[in-house]
């Protein structure tokens, strides 16, 4: 826990020093530049709103890696299941004309069904045809980015818009706002506390662990891998689809081209970088929400383009993850070290 | 006799907390064959290592032929006459047995060229020179594994080596390939050369070595003349107190058949016919050893019991139940299991050990969920990991330590706990004490019998005769896929097994 910690703390420390590096170079100011940065992305009540709000899509689609990986399937198809829950969400949207309590119950089950489906495309392929998930998912996500882009073109397209859009969904089905805050982040947190619950506490949880450990073990052991593999497919599909869904829910309100940005692939790495914790993928998942957040704010108040953030992240991972194992490296050479010492009092 | 090499106030510590070396000095003579000796654990294999340039010694000074040498990696301890053959045998099966040995240090002519003549003349000589068995255009996949040894030797003897380091190597020989082995390990005794021997077979140290060295637990207990010790004192020293070298079994009335295996037959993916029509029927309170080498099907029986492996035929019951073609959860409420290899089969070693104690029995157990078999109650597990701690005197840190830090023996214990609490009748053992040091290995076969004390169907797999000598009721024999005897342990002898573990049939020119 504590070398957890330290590795996260370090690595974003050397990242921070190496970005400064980089701006010293190119004549900008840095602390001026963090300073802006944090400012923006924390400096007051709308700022915290904004970075938790954008925050939502990372640690969901984080989470949704997380899980997978740590329980064995190689699910790399968030982009894809994003997709697909954002636009079932915003279809139900569309067409459901319900009181708020009711629609918005409903809109997030359909992302979550969205994510699940297109998940568990991938693990009946699996299933019936024994094909490994790290390819089907990866090629699923074209199909689902292709498909969308089709779909709001087509069917659901604004008639009076001019690129690629649905028109809005029905009013009661948008996230309602506290103020500042928008409730997805609710949802986000509920979701977190749920996945925690199920992993590290449920039955299920405890052999999709094992089963990600030591497959063979978890065989002999009783625990039905082809059953756990399902569950856990669909379980990490429908998180993606959640995020999918409340970022049209919370934000624009409608199917926008190129909807997904690069949330999947950002929640992929933040799993990476949290080495498929749950608690480690929502901090770093807020981390970097603060990160983008606050990109922004740099490049308009200095004059460092926010496509440096993509740097400070790119070596928070590689410190985070190559550090990880030097550690425990180091860890042990303290140990040897101590241990010898000892035996010569 | 020369002192040759001289190993001084060795220490080494694997992290985090292990010493597996304690300031350990010990002298080798020139010409003599020295066995070193201990219980797993006890840091044989690690001073020897260390001798050979394999691991770095923490502190502490080597001096060989009276001169400080300390070797950083195994070439320069080859270079310098010191070789190693390590108890996996590492060859190349598709090449010759010639090619092996030249392998690395290869005579070469014209342009780089391999001279295959020159090669083959060198490793013929030698093979004369030692007086070994060995053909040598023969492929190393097609010999035997004594035979690979004498490869792996030949390798050593042809790099001019005149230390050989052996580790176990009788581990992986058949009672009639030991004698072989041990006059040829005299033969270059006599040559001149100093062989040391690592081993935990006290019978085959006291046949064999000139001197002995004992150590325990990282310490050198002492160095001691073959011909002024006996089995009993090593012994004592090896474990710090007396062991007890009788068979532990009592008689005991046999019940009804737990375990039916009928007429299971295996033939794999590349048609190969692995098991052919093995029947096996054990009984309530009764012991049914496995015997035969390594690779004779055990794999494939145990994998086909388990359900891992589909039988292309046969039927297998278990209290009349059929489970040929159950799944592994319904096999597991009447088969426990304890498998062979601990770290890919009988447990995840980067699991907590309590996580370990709760594999099954969280399907199998009502009282380790809560709602409906949803929620895992980790009070009952932790209350559970802590029965299984005290009944089995398991040393751990904490619950939530990883399974891996725990020592073999320790492991082993917990994989026992767990299985042996489940409660299933049948109880399939595979190579229970592969890997334990003698202390653990009498606690092992203890409960083992314990639990045949009270009614339950055991079949055990083992490579170790003596061991299924000690417990086992019946002894039946794989050889080759198939079963070739079926035999009562009290009414045969280790030789007869070995024969039919060698030869698949009784020895046809019987000595007795």
């Amino acid at each position: 826990m504590r070398q957890k910690l330290i590795n996260g703390l370090v690595g974003i420390f050397v990242a921070m020093l190496l970005g400064a590096g980089v701006m010293v170079m190119q004549g900008y100011q840095p602390i001026e530049t963090y300073l802006a940065l944090f400012n923006y992305s924390l400096g007051n009540w709308y700022s915290i709103a904004t970075t938790l709000r954008n925050s939502v899509p990372l640690v969901l689609t984080g989470l949704s890696a997380s899980v997978a990986f740590a329980s064995g399937p190689v699910n790399l198809g968030q982009p894809g299941q994003l997709l697909m829950g954002a636009l079932l969400a915003t279809v139900g949207g569309l067409y459901l004309d319900l009181p708020p309590a009711m629609l918005l119950p409903i809109l997030i089950f359909l992302a979550l069904l969205g994510g699940a489906l297109w998940s568990g495309v991938a693990a009946l392929l699996r299933y019936w045809f024994n094909m490994s998930e790290f390819i089907t998912t990866l090629m699923l996500n074209m199909i689902a980015d292709f498909f969308t882009y089709w779909a709001i073109s087509y069917w659901f397209f604004d008639k009076a818009a001019y690129s690629p859009m649905t028109p809005p969904i029905n009013q009661n089905g948008w996230m309602p706002e506290w103020g500042d805050f928008n409730t997805s982040v609710i949802i986000m947190f509920i979701a977190v506390l749920v996945v925690w619950f199920i992993f590290t506490r449920s039955l299920a949880g405890y052999e999709w662990r094992i089963s990600g450990q030591n497959n063979l073990f978890a065989r002999l052991g009783g625990v039905e891998i082809d059953r756990n593999y399902m569950w856990v497919m669909l379980l990490t599909g429908a998180l993606a689809g959640l995020a999918g869904g409340l970022v049209v829910l919370a934000g624009p309100h409608r199917f926008i081209k190129d909807i997904g940005a690069n949330y999947a692939w950002d929640g992929v790495m933040i799993a990476m970088v949290a080495n498929n914790g749950i608690v480690a993928t929502l901090l770093y998942g807020l981390f970097f929400a603060i990160l983008q957040t606050g990109a922004l704010g740099m490049e308009l108040i200095t004059a460092v383009p926010s496509e440096l953030i993509m740097v400070i992240q790119a070596v928070i991972v590689l410190v985070v993850v190559a550090g990880r194992g030097y550690l425990e490296i180091l860890a042990s050479k303290l140990a040897e070290r101590r241990k010898m010492r000892e035996r010569a009092i | 006799m020369n002192t040759i090499i001289e190993m001084q106030g060795i220490v080494k510590v694997f992290p985090p907390n292990v010493v597996a070396l304690n300031d350990v000095s010990v002298d080798f003579r020139e010409g003599e064959i020295h066995a070193i000796v201990g219980e797993n654990g006890a840091g044989k294999s690690t001073l020897m290592k260390i001798l050979y340039g394999m691991q770095p010694a923490n502190s502490g000074r080597i001096r060989y032929r009276g001169q400080d040498a300390i070797f950083h990696d195994p070439g320069e301890a080859i270079a310098n006459g010191i070789g190693m053959v390590h108890q996996e045998i590492i060859l190349i099966p598709e090449y010759t047995v010639w090619q092996n040995v030249v392998l690395g240090v290869e005579p070469v002519g014209l342009f780089g060229r391999i001279d295959e003549k020159e090669a083959r003349r060198r490793v013929q000589a030698r093979i004369q020179e030692f007086n070994f068995n060995l053909a040598v255009d023969a492929e190393v996949g097609d010999i035997s594994v004594a035979a690979r040894q004498k490869v792996e030797i030949l390798k050593l003897l042809y790099r001019d080596v005149s230390v050989l380091i052996m580790d176990e190597p009788t581990a992986v020989l058949t009672p009639q390939e030991i004698p072989q082995l041990f006059n040829e390990l005299r033969r270059l005794r006599d040559n001149g050369h100093t062989i040391l021997f690592i081993s935990h077979r006290l019978d085959e140290v006291m046949e064999l070595s000139d001197r002995i060295t004992v150590l325990r637990r990282g310490r050198k207990i002492g160095t001691v003349d073959t011909a002024d010790t006996s089995k009993e004192q090593l012994a004592q020293m090896m474990v710090g107190r007396e062991v007890i070298f009788s068979p532990l079994r009592q008689e005991q009335q046999i019940g009804d058949v737990v375990a039916d295996i009928q007429g299971i037959t295996y033939i794999d993916a590349m048609k190969r016919e692995r098991l052919k029509d093995i029947s096996i029927r054990v009984r309530a309170s009764e012991i049914v050893g496995v015997a035969g080498v390594e690779g004779n099907g055990q794999f494939e029986l145990v994998n086909v019991l388990m359900g891992l492996l589909k039988p292309t035929s046969g039927e297998f019951f278990v209290c009349g139940e059929r489970l040929t073609h159950a799944s592994i959860l319904d096999r597991r409420k009447k088969i426990a299991f304890v498998s062979q290899d601990r770290a890919s089969m009988g447990a995840c070693l980067s699991a907590s050990i309590m996580e370990n104690v709760l594999m099954t029995h969280h399907r199998l157990n009502k009282r380790f969920s809560k709602f409906g078999g949803l929620v895992l109650d980790y009070a009952q597990a932790n209350r559970f990991t802590e029965e299984v701690r005290q009944k089995l005197d398991v040393q751990m840190d904490s619950r939530q330590a990883v399974f891996r830090s725990l020592s073999g023996g320790n492991q082993q214990k917990v994989i026992l706990g767990r299985e042996l609490s489940l409660g299933a009748p049948f109880i399939l053992l595979d190579q229970p004490t592969r890997g334990l040091d003698v202390g653990s290995i009498e606690y092992v076969h203890q409960q083992i019998l314990r639990m045949r004390a009270e009614s339950y169907a055991l079949l055990m797999l083992s490579s170790d005769l003596d061991e299924l000598f000690r417990i086992s009721d019946r002894i039946v024999v794989l050889h080759r896929g198939r079963i070739v005897a079926d035999l009562i342990t009290a009414e045969t002898s280790i030789t007869e097994v070995g024969y039919f573990m060698l030869e698949g049939k009784p020895n046809a020119t019987k000595i007795d």
